[in-house]
């Protein structure tokens, strides 16, 4: 039984489905890459997974237990985390009270006390080299800084499945490679399964485990990552029907 | 006779279309909840009273003066007072109106006391039948003037350049103003016409009722709940709203007495928002 | 950092000795005054709850107020309760119908539960004049009268008010420290990541609004004990909850102190300056608010936390303007 697994998952906006009939499974410690075209449905199954909204179709279980139709919070409580494809701080906040948000609240923040949870979040401040910026506002920090401090709070909350959602976009090669870096940290050292929604190709080559490709909300292709670049669908579905006869052609 | 009741809901109702297409107009295109609306429709019978005391001009024909006295009214607070805070939340908006309102109907008090003011022309009570019916010339005349203010708005915001800037505007500020719209000014004009339509509608109300300075509250409620039931921004929802509850607040005060009509009118607004938070007919004005 | 706090919990300790010997040193009107006063910051110190820490705007908080005052009329005068009784009843009641109502009502979104809870303020003040044979109706209700010398009765209920007010200032301070007001922060901020980070925003706003409500509550009955005599006209008066509002933003909402100090500088300006001339006065209350939005929406505590420069007040409207 995997991890986190879905079955028939799909999500339809009146005419529009967003997600149509997708099966997924996620495997203990493993790191998913989810890709696809723009408008391909990743954000939108991570929204599934977390209950940000209702399924129209199909189910989706955790750890053996069905998590469908659950409140967000009630899924972050049991161990799934995420961070967002466009940072949502709280504006009104320092650093390090972002990140306390997720010490306190998140799985096992229960029964926390401020000065405890305090301390945990400064402990994930310094995990994602944060340090120097915990006591700045969030308006002041830079995107790359900002993108830590989302995944400094995802981590607080002490999930067992992060969902990272384009946790690369907007940065420079050399934050890119440190992001790299510490995804694979997180995997490795803390045992944390993994799904990583990314654009940036270099980084899903090189640190996914399995690849699995959406396009217009439906699954085309789950392999390797080796594989999954010599797949003909994947091809037209990011490159066009005309390029990918062409190369078959040729 | 429930033809009648009907007929008299449809004129109050007229008067709520009017009042709500003006709050509307600006809640839709700039999300400025604008609570000094109802006190602006005061302002509006204000203007109307005084031209037919000193002059004795007649009240409909008043109506393009309190039009235009709304208009600057509008302009000017928009330009010099809410261009500074819509981009801030449209709270903000509601909390400076709320302010705006205290300093307008304070004003009014100031320079017309607090006095019942009502305005009686000599054709005031006169009325013509037709079958059973009863109908006042002056409420067909009303009637009459809103079908046409909330025609004349439609054309202006589908046919002119202006109009089309304030909606292209209301759906993407900054691509408007990428495209060379001139933003801060077409905010302060589209809440000067929102203003000249309340302008217009308390000259209709002067004839109808009597008012005082505190009469706003009582307006912006009605304005509120008919936006909230005829969904936002929407020129055809404000007419829905409006004249659904003209409707049934005229057969509802028939069964049930005045006294707790205006509960109803909370209850019911409460009621919508939480049942139906895009209203009956749909959503913003696209 | 040690030295600071000491000097400001010593600057604190004088200024609430310095309430404790008021009555004391001035004559009965300004005792009369300044319990007012009082009244007006608790008021505004409990909507800071909703409103300052959850950000939700209760325009209509004062019908907690309202409650309060007639449960406790009401209790006193059919039933023979003691008016401490009447009070925490009131207060009680108050919470309870925040629960209730909050259900649904904390649902919607900001500019939405403002405009409600204005409707549920119209609504209820509605029932309470119509529904004549139970409350009264326009008439009012007449409490029994106290049992004791009339100075030394006001003395007393300043001292009940100036309790209340340091009881709202606690639970601030303690809910601004604890899981909950870091909730409700959350919630103020961002309500979806909120919610995504593990804090179920029903919960937490409708117990700040409980809080709140409960607070606002009692202050209604021992106002209603106070003045002896109520009506739907004076304590759900829309008045007192926007004016509550402009103190708690002038102040800074959000902050513990920020709304006292906010209620202290308006009313006493108010009831010292201005009290002879009404309409001049709303039309200043007006004036102020339209001034806080726009210059310092973030209340006076921030501004000067900020250093106040004028250069930066220019640059910020200019930053703001559309």
């Amino acid at each position: 039984m995997a991890f986190i697994e879905g079955k028939t998952v799909s999500k339809a906006f009146g005419a529009l489905r967003a997600v149509d009939q997708v099966d997924f499974h996620v495997e203990s410690n493993e790191i998913l890459g989810l890709i696809g075209p723009n408008g391909a449905g990743k954000t939108t199954l991570v929204n599934l997974i977390t209950g940000v909204y209702p399924l129209t179709e199909g189910e989706i279980t955790f750890k053996g237990e069905r998590i469908t139709g659950l409140r967000p919070a009630r899924i972050s409580h049991l161990g799934i985390a995420r961070t967002f494809q466009i940072v949502k701080p709280f504006p009104g906040m320092t650093v390090r009270e972002n990140v306390v948000i997720g010490a306190l609240f998140g799985k096992n923040g229960a029964g926390r006390s401020t000065r405890v949870a305090f301390q945990e979040a400064d402990r994930w401040i310094d995990y994602v080299h944060l340090h120097d910026h915990r006591y700045a506002s969030v308006d002041q920090i830079n995107i790359s800084d900002r993108k830590r401090m989302d995944l400094a709070k995802a981590l607080a909350m002490g999930p067992e499945l992060l969902m990272l959602d384009e946790v690369m976009a907007g940065l420079n090669t050399k934050d890119i490679e440190e992001m790299m870096a510490l995804v694979r940290r997180i995997n490795e050292e803390l045992k944390i399964t993994l799904l990583v929604i990314e654009h940036v190709m270099k980084a899903v080559m090189s640190i996914c485990h399995r690849v699995m490709v959406l396009h217009h909300g439906r699954k085309i292709a789950d392999a390797p990552p080796g594989e999954i670049v010599k797949d003909d669908r994947v091809i037209e579905a990011y490159l066009g029907e005309r390029y990918a006869k062409a190369r078959r052609a040729s | 006779m429930f033809l009648q009741v009907l007929l008299n809901g449809l004129f109050l109702g007229a008067i709520y279309v009017n009042i709500a297409v003006g709050f509307s107009l600006a809640w839709g295109v700039m999300d400025v909840i604008n609570v000094t609306h109802g006190t602006m429709i005061v302002i509006g019978a204000y203007v109307t009273f005084f031209l037919f005391k000193t002059v004795g001009l007649d009240p409909f024909l008043s109506i393009p003066a309190s039009m235009a006295v709304l208009f600057c009214i509008g302009y000017i607070s928009q330009k010099y007072l809410l261009n500074f805070v819509v981009k801030i939340g449209i709270f903000m908006s509601l909390v400076l109106t709320f302010g705006l309102d205290l300093v307008f109907i304070n004003s009014v008090l100031f320079i017309f006391t607090g006095d019942y003011r009502s305005v009686t022309p000599a054709y005031s009570g006169t009325f013509f039948e037709v079958g059973k019916m009863t109908i006042p010339y002056v409420r067909l005349a009303t009637l009459v003037i809103c079908i046409v203010l909330t025609g004349l708005l439609q054309l202006f915001m589908t046919r002119t350049r202006t109009g089309q800037a304030i909606r292209a505007t209301s759906q993407n500020r900054q691509a408007a103003e990428m495209i060379g719209v001139n933003v801060a000014r077409i905010y302060s004009i589209t809440l000067g016409i929102s203003a000249a339509l309340a302008g217009a509608c308390g000259s209709l109300i002067s004839i109808v009722q009597s008012f005082t300075p505190f009469e706003g509250g009582f307006f912006i409620m009605k304005a509120f709940i008919i936006c909230v039931l005829g969904g936002l921004g929407n020129i055809s929802g404000a007419v829905v709203g409006g004249l659904l509850l003209g409707i049934v607040e005229t057969m509802g005060a028939r069964a049930l007495g005045t006294g707790f009509q205006e509960a109803i009118s909370a209850i019911i607004m409460i009621l919508v928002l939480i049942f139906l938070p895009k209203g009956i007919v749909g959503s913003k004005y696209k | 950092m040690q030295r600071k706090n000491t000097k400001w919990v010593m600057l604190g300790c004088l200024v609430v000795l310095g309430f404790v010997a008021l009555p004391f040193l001035i004559e009965g009107y300004w005792v009369r005054v300044t319990t007012s006063i009082l009244m007006y910051a608790i008021v505004t110190a409990a909507l800071n709850i909703i409103a300052g820490f959850a950000g939700y705007a209760a325009f209509g908080n004062i019908v907690f107020f309202g409650i309060g005052a007639y449960t406790t009329a009401m209790l006193m005068l059919r039933v023979g309760f003691p008016w401490w009784g009447g009070v925490i009843v009131g207060g009680l009641l108050a919470a309870i119908y925040a629960i209730l109502l909050g259900i649904p009502i904390l649902r919607l979104r900001g500019h939405y539960f403002a405009i409600a809870t204005l409707g549920i303020n119209r609504a209820t003040e509605q029932i309470a004049l119509d529904w004549g044979s139970f409350t009264g109706g326009g008439k009012g209700i007449t409490l029994p009268l106290p049992k004791m010398e009339i100075q030394q009765f006001y003395a007393m209920i300043y001292f009940i008010m100036f309790g209340l007010l340091l009881l709202t200032v606690l639970v601030n301070f303690m809910i601004s420290r604890s899981r909950l007001g870091y909730a409700l922060r959350a919630i103020r901020d961002n309500e979806d990541a909120a919610e995504a980070s593990g804090i179920f925003p029903a919960r937490c706003k409708i117990t700040a609004w409980a809080i709140s409500a409960f607070l606002t509550g009692l202050t209604g009955g021992v106002f209603a004990y106070w003045f002896s005599f109520i009506e739907p006209a004076t304590v759900f008066d829309i008045m007192i909850a926007v004016k509550a509002f402009v103190m708690m933003m002038l102040g800074g909402a959000g902050t513990v102190l920020g709304p006292v100090l906010g209620a202290f500088l308006i009313e006493l300006i108010s009831e010292t300056v201005w009290g002879k001339f009404l309409t001049l006065h709303m039309m200043i209350l007006g004036v102020i608010m339209v001034a806080v939005v726009i210059l310092i929406p973030k209340g006076m505590l921030d501004m000067f936390r900020r250093k106040f420069s004028l250069a930066g007040l220019w640059r910020n409207l200019k930053n703001q303007a559309v």
